[in-house]
């Protein structure tokens, strides 16, 4: 293959690689971090606030539901960014095993637990909802069982990644299974209408009008978008304690291979016992 | 020149391992595809009164059987707490007759969805040991809902309603009764149970 | 308000959860910004007493 040839393959994706390789200096990510994480935090937090207050005290009662709906506006968010919390951490095991980003290894770390806190919500307020509306705490129809699958992925993740002494290995080891659990997403998205389910189909689609009264659907929204800038606020706090903490480990290394350098011979010592 | 001919090697090290992950997705996706497919039977969380007619269980298979409560088909026999309840679970085609002793869930009435757990008798009586009520995508506050069936646009037990872009200018109280919406069939939106 | 104490419970999980991950995170910050500071400033130290 001629280099103008290979060239013109690697030339498309050039550009976007570069974009996200600025951050993959770590300094540049975390003082754009600290820029960012302040504004996130405080959007995230007044925003679930207004929603969820709004949804508790001042939107209507369903029908037939009566004041049970107003779980509603905790548990729609909770399982739409269960849902694409996973898909970041798809995106970020990717980048990780393709591109080898330095920091995707680390964000997907930081949004295992936080996507598996989220899934946790989901399916406890479900239960909650679902013994007096339903009649049954919980059911095994394709819906519920398929985000259930969604929370033991999420904790199968937590506990590759951290399973291996050598770091590499276990977020090596993450991100395939964060990739195979990929099916996952569309089984939940279409399980209730592939399948019978107890569970209703979608209230809100992105090609229809959504069949929910109007002054329900702004507190739902509202709760969605900050519970939303919430989750993206703990990845990136996560993320940038992540970046510290790897510092905070090279700067012990590096000044206990100083100490060391002052004693002959005990040098080799050390080199055995820390990795590469 | 050593360095300038490193480059497009990682490019294109790189690029091998994006098609191999594309490969494994687009293998493990049409796998996973194949094994829904074929298990699409027996994912289903109830069958529908048809499927009950055809299929003719065994009186000792417990089975969950789903669909809509038939208009006119409940009659209740309080005793304490528990009420003896028979009705008619419908999906539009078949209708079986249901009884059950017990809880019956808040969201029970006619024309509700709904699943019953339990057996189908010799004489074709299904014999519920429990009642879960399957409540539907719309979520609609009070005073629309009795706008709605005062004005005759909707009746709770004859199927879904109208969209809500007809019902969202009602105001909650409601104080215009000239709020005209464009008067639509209820049945003729009813959902495939 | 019907159904108060399922309400009640989710929206206390509600607030709970989201709260717990943020103290998590704000704590872990905190701890290696204080570190950070400590380590860099020790090392500064260190090197320039290591190359007068």
């Amino acid at each position: 293959m001629s280099p103008s040839s290979v060239k013109a393959i690697a030339e498309p994706r050039g550009a976007p690689r570069r974009g996200w390789h600025r951050f993959a200096n770590p300094g540049r990510f975390l003082r754009a971090a600290s820029k960012v994480q302040p504004w996130l935090t405080a959007f995230g937090v007044v925003l679930t606030a207004v929603g969820l207050i709004w949804g508790l005290f001042f939107a209507p009662a369903d029908w037939q539901q009566g004041d049970a709906v107003r779980i509603m506006y905790i548990h729609v968010p909770a399982a739409w960014l269960a849902s694409a919390g996973y898909l970041m951490l798809a995106l970020c095991s990717a980048a990780s095993l393709v591109w080898r980003h330095p920091l995707a290894d680390l964000a997907a770390a930081e949004i295992g637990p936080i996507g598996a806190g989220f899934t946790a919500l989901c399916l406890a307020t479900g239960s909650l909802w679902g013994k007096p509306m339903w009649g049954a705490w919980w059911v095994w129809d394709a819906r519920l069982t398929s985000v259930l699958v969604l929370f033991f992925l999420y904790l199968g993740h937590i506990t590759l990644v951290r399973a291996f002494d050598d770091p590499t290995r276990g977020y090596r080891a993450g991100a395939i299974l964060a990739l195979l659990g990929v099916v996952n997403l569309p089984i939940i998205k279409f399980s209730v209408d592939w399948w019978n389910t107890l569970h209703q189909p979608a209230t809100i689609s992105l090609t229809g009008a959504p069949s929910m009264y109007i002054g329900m659907l702004w507190p739902l929204a509202f709760s969605a978008v900050g519970y939303a800038c919430v989750f993206a606020a703990l990845a990136l706090a996560g993320t940038r304690a992540a970046v510290m903490e790897r510092r905070i480990r090279a700067l012990l290394l590096a000044e206990a291979a100083r100490a060391e350098d002052s004693v002959p011979g005990a040098a080799d010592a050390l080199e055995t016992q820390v990795p590469a | 020149m050593a360095i300038k001919r490193g480059v497009p090697a990682i490019l294109k090290r790189k690029h091998r391992r994006l098609i191999l992950l594309l490969a494994c997705g687009l293998g493990l996706g049409s796998a996973t595809a194949l094994v829904l497919s074929a298990f699409r039977q027996n994912l289903v969380f109830f069958v529908l009164p048809s499927d009950l007619a055809a299929q003719h269980p065994s009186p000792e298979r417990t089975l969950r059987l789903g669909g809509l409560v038939e208009t006119g088909s409940v009659h209740r026999s309080t005793k304490g707490k528990e009420v003896d309840v028979r009705f008619r679970i419908t999906d539009g085609h078949t209708a079986v007759p249901v009884t059950f002793n017990g809880v019956l869930p808040d969201l029970f009435r006619e024309g509700q969805g709904v699943v019953a757990l339990g057996t189908l008798g010799a004489d074709g009586t299904f014999h519920a040991s429990e009642v879960l009520a399957k409540h539907d995508e719309t979520y609609m506050p009070k005073d629309v809902a009795e706008a709605l069936k005062r004005k005759g646009l909707w009746n709770p037990a004859k199927g879904p309603p109208p969209p809500a872009s007809t019902w969202n200018t009602l105001t909650v109280p409601v104080t215009t009764p000239a709020a005209a919406a464009p008067t639509a069939s209820a049945g003729e939106r009813q959902t495939g149970y | 308000m019907t159904h108060l104490p399922f309400i009640a419970a989710s929206y206390a999980l509600a607030v709970l959860v989201p709260a717990a991950f943020g103290l998590n995170a704000y704590q872990r910050l905190r701890r290696a910004r204080r570190r950070l500071a400590a380590l860099s400033g020790h090392g500064h130290k260190a090197r320039s007493a290591g190359n007068p």
